[in-house]
């Protein structure tokens, strides 16, 4: 499997889609946005940072054991770090299979296992020192 | 020896630092470690990253570069 895994201080921008393979017969992508309201707070974003070398190894290892039991030919992961306003989004997963099952279910346990262990966070509020 | 500390999140809050290289012992492990430079800390809520791996806290540090300090993760 082709796996990539990215972070950026930027607004992230959607990559033009190229296909690894004639065999891809589905593509599907998750945009993560950050909401206006966070357990009833109003919020103008979020802060984010990443122990990116350790996440990028942790999520790696993730990715490879799903593609053990759900093929997939490749999966994109851009995590944006930093303020992130409130519509913009922190988070962008594209996934390409040849099938839809595969790449729906791959993507779903993706990000539960995203939310699980892998070295990243969110505040509420920018660090004094950011 | 030094080791360095990297601290994210929440527990930036407690330990007062995002990073800081800090005099390590034979023996030290995470916990004994970061109680040295926080008596009062309560690490209960903390994961321990040695050298960018999980761990346990009380593996014995000895020739690690790096001990991160994980709180409960939230990214996406």
């Amino acid at each position: 499997m082709w796996i990539e895994i990215h972070f950026t201080a930027e607004p992230i921008v959607v990559p033009p889609q190229s296909l690894p393979s004639r065999e891809i017969g589905a593509v599907v992508e998750f945009q993560g946005l950050v909401r206006e309201l966070e357990n009833g707070a109003a919020l103008d974003g979020l802060f984010y940072e990443a122990y990116e070398a350790m996440a990028r190894r942790v999520m790696g290892r993730h990715f490879e054991a799903l593609a053990a039991e759900l093929p997939c030919a490749a999966v994109l992961f851009i995590h944006r770090t930093g303020w992130v306003p409130v519509g913009e989004a922190s988070l962008f997963i594209r996934v390409q299979s040849a099938h839809r099952g595969e790449a729906l279910e791959f993507l779903g346990k993706a990000i539960n296992l995203l939310k699980q262990d892998v070295p990243i966070w969110k505040r509420l509020t920018r660090p004094e020192s950011a | 020896m030094s080791i360095t500390v990297l601290a994210f999140a929440q527990s930036q809050d407690l330990f007062g630092f995002s990073s800081r290289a800090v005099p390590s012992e034979p023996g030290d492990t995470p916990r004994s470690l970061l109680l040295r430079l926080r008596p009062e800390a309560d690490l209960g809520s903390f994961r321990i990253a040695v050298d960018g791996e999980f761990a346990e806290w009380d593996t014995r540090l000895d020739g690690a570069g790096e001990l991160a300090i994980i709180p409960p993760v939230s990214g996406g």
